[in-house]
């Protein structure tokens, strides 16, 4: 046998031999569906975001981290990079290593829920997963180990910042729409709102036209730039889905004879949008208030009192199982509150870890899903 | 994939040159550019017809202009690694790498440091490191261009996320740099100039120099050029070192252009840019085609999206459209020359 195929052979076996450990493992990691109260000391946090730059996913492992720290558990951040693939085999990963992990998963797309959850389910522990999630998959039906399914209203967003962006541009302007990926749910129920505002409030004001820009600032840019060419000066506001989109968006104005004509609303509040709208010249008028570090402490700690037997999942209603939380209303006029929640997260966390997740304003529980949009 | 003609393939004077030694003997009509510039045309008629008050205005103009100054740029350089049957992926990891240390190179809200116009160079020079990288790694480890490149990209998005860190995101401070791209010349918006003096300086490189002609050399047959004398290592490393400063240059074009720098920049742009080098004309095997058909694939693609988009088409079919658009534009500008065109692969 010659050399080269000596190495192939020895590669080859140690492969087959690391696989199979790894399956030994993999299969023994998990007593399926455990759902006795879990030992402190025995938990690991697991924080799953999308990516680890964007502010509000930022905003999420700051919370996680927060809160582990608060209740002594070492926590895992999760960065899924922008893929399914990546996210899931990550987490499963973290799952094999054998402690007991109470999940929060802000999904990359809904339809990684299941496979998550089941994986969790699997690995006997708790899951919460933020933003989304097919519809049809119901905590209730899967048991304990999903925990929760959590979300700040689309539809609210969208029609609080229609709402401020009407009041700015008056009843009879003409606005453009940039949404998220077409097929976000996110994205989809914030535009529903938007246009069940306009249509309910400001029927005068003309949608002159709606571009998918996928969360991408840069296409955020680049579609404005076309659309000030089509529509020019009848552009009197942009209503974006997003903020990264919205900075986007200011930008291919500021860079057009456009501006200082157009007004803006978004969702998010992130960072460098608080740094805009404290400026003289701003031309925000509307944002939502809700917060990335808020978000990722409840789900976690709705999981954590699951796995803890602090709370059983089974004897909860509905809302707060599939549940939807408040958001907020933020103008320049009212900026403050959000600058002060932000000067000091660990007090808000300190608040919901003695009152519950769900009764801790300004992000207390509104109602049951999930968001149908009509 | 390619697409070319036996009879009416268009052999580069250069090509001819470096391997014939005659230079530049004939002028024979290139009916392939002839045809790209054609359906470029009949792009722009056809949508200033459909949209008369919209589509050929000034400020419409400057709008395409500004979009195609990016891939324009990224196109020079992917042109030459194509022209050498290599393939640079690297795209997007570089331009996120170089635009994110640009920005935070520059007067910006986190107050970092601001080197002015040193961030620009140190952009730039990332970005030819990177591609020095690549082309060093092609070369001496004999590792094929497609799999350094991918490589190389997702080392680029994760120096991005490295140097981006945790904080905010950072917003370039008002006015200088930031408003630079949006200046006018003759109307016309600074980024668009500064693609036109990297598309000529491409163009003139590719072919009045020695490093353009070997390029197409090497790209027809390596071989051949190797035994001809041509240090085939060398002037491939260079060729990626200068795809790597373009891809620098146009991370550095993209966050002055967005006034704010996002970890990952570019989305979109390596498919673009490859796919407007192919509709040009550049074929994928090497050795044929050329910087300023690039140009033209740019152009067209960057018209049919504003036109289309401009046209008031649903985005839900945009893309077919847009495919559709642009194979009915290539085959009715070329189909006088049908009939001359003896093989097409």
């Amino acid at each position: 046998m010659s050399l080269r195929k000596k190495l192939t052979l020895a590669v080859s076996t140690v492969a087959i031999a690391g696989l199979a450990g790894l399956a030994g493992c993999t299969s023994t990691a998990g007593d399926a569906g455990a759902t006795a109260p879990l030992k402190k000391e025995d938990l690991v946090f697991v924080c799953s975001v999308i990516n680890t730059t964007n502010p509000y996913f930022a905003a999420n492992i700051e919370g996680c981290e927060v809160l582990g720290e608060k209740l002594g558990i070492p926590v895992e951040i999760v960065d899924a990079e922008g893929s399914s693939q990546v996210e899931i085999s990550k987490i499963q990963a973290i799952l094999a290593k054998g402690k007991k992990a109470v999940v929060f998963v802000n999904t990359v797309a809904s339809s990684d829920a299941p496979v998550i959850v089941d994986s969790v389910k699997q690995a006997g522990g708790f899951v919460t997963i933020w933003w989304n999630k097919p519809d049809e998959l119901n905590p209730a039906d899967i048991g304990n180990n999903f925990v929760a399914f959590q979300k700040h209203s689309g539809i609210d967003s969208g029609k609080c910042t229609m709402n401020e962006l009407g009041k700015a541009v008056g009843p009879d302007a003409g606005i453009i729409a940039l949404p998220g990926v077409q097929d976000s749910t996110t994205s989809q129920t914030r535009v529903a709102g938007l246009k069940e505002e306009l249509a309910t409030n400001w029927p005068g004001i003309e949608l002159l036209d709606t571009r998918y820009s996928n969360w991408d600032p840069q296409l955020a840019y680049q579609n404005s730039k076309d659309l000030i060419a089509k529509y020019g000066d009848q552009i009197k506001g942009i209503w974006t889905a997003d903020d990264g989109m919205q900075l986007g968006a200011i930008e291919a104005v500021e860079k057009s004879p456009l501006k200082g004509k157009v007004k803006f609303v978004s969702d998010g509040l992130y960072p460098p949008t608080i740094e805009i709208m404290q400026k003289p010249d701003n031309p925000i008028v509307g944002e939502t208030l809700h917060r990335g570090w808020a978000a990722s402490a409840i789900g976690l700690y709705t999981a954590y009192l699951a796995a803890t037997g602090q709370i059983d999942p089974t004897t909860l209603p509905n809302e707060k199982r599939n549940s939807i939380f408040k958001i907020g209303c933020t103008t320049p006029e009212t900026l403050a509150e959000a600058v002060e929640l932000d000067k000091d997260p660990s007090a808000w966390i300190d608040q919901m870890i003695a009152k519950g997740p769900w009764s801790t304003e300004p992000f207390t529980l509104d109602r049951g899903g999930p968001e149908k949009i009509s | 994939m390619s697409n070319t003609s036996t009879a009416f393939a268009p052999e580069p004077e250069a090509v001819e040159a470096a391997q014939t030694g005659k230079a530049r003997t004939r002028k024979r009509w290139d009916i392939r550019r002839g045809g790209e510039v054609a359906a470029l045309i009949l792009l722009i008629l056809v949508f200033s017809l459909l949209n008369r008050d919209t589509f050929p205005t000034l400020i419409n103009l400057q709008a395409i202009l500004d979009q195609a100054s990016i891939p324009l740029i990224i196109g020079v350089g992917a042109t030459l690694v194509i022209l050498l049957g290599c393939i640079d992926l690297s795209v997007e990891g570089l331009m996120s790498a170089c635009g994110v240390t640009f920005a935070l190179l520059s007067a910006n809200s986190r107050m970092t440091m601001d080197l002015g116009v040193w961030a620009v160079v140190v952009g730039v020079a990332l970005g030819a490191a990177i591609g020095l990288a690549n082309g060093l790694i092609h070369t001496l480890l004999k590792v094929p261009s497609f799999i350094v490149t991918l490589g190389m990209g997702f080392v680029g998005f994760g120096l991005a996320s490295v140097i981006y860190g945790t904080d905010s995101l950072p917003l370039l401070d008002g006015g200088g740099i930031k408003s630079w791209p949006a200046q006018q010349f003759l109307n016309l918006p600074y980024s668009f100039w500064l693609a036109a003096v990297v598309v000529a300086v491409g163009a003139l490189v590719g072919r009045y120099t020695r490093l353009g002609r070997f390029t197409y050399a090497i790209g027809n047959n390596e071989q051949i050029a190797r035994s001809n004398g041509v240090p085939v290592r060398w002037y491939k490393t260079a060729v990626f070192t200068i795809a790597g400063a373009c891809s620098g240059l146009a991370g550095v074009l993209t966050i002055m252009q967005l006034g704010s720098s996002p970890a990952q920049i570019g989305s979109g742009v390596l498919f673009l840019t490859i796919a407007a080098v192919v509709i040009g004309g550049t074929s994928l095997g090497g050795g044929k085609g050329g910087i300023l058909r690039t140009a033209v694939g740019v152009l067209m693609l960057t018209v049919l999206n504003n036109g289309l988009l401009i046209a008031g088409v649903s985005v839900n079919i945009r893309s077919a459209v847009s495919g559709g658009i642009l194979i009915v534009a290539i085959v009715a500008a070329a189909w006088p020359y049908r009939s001359r065109l003896r093989i097409m692969k």
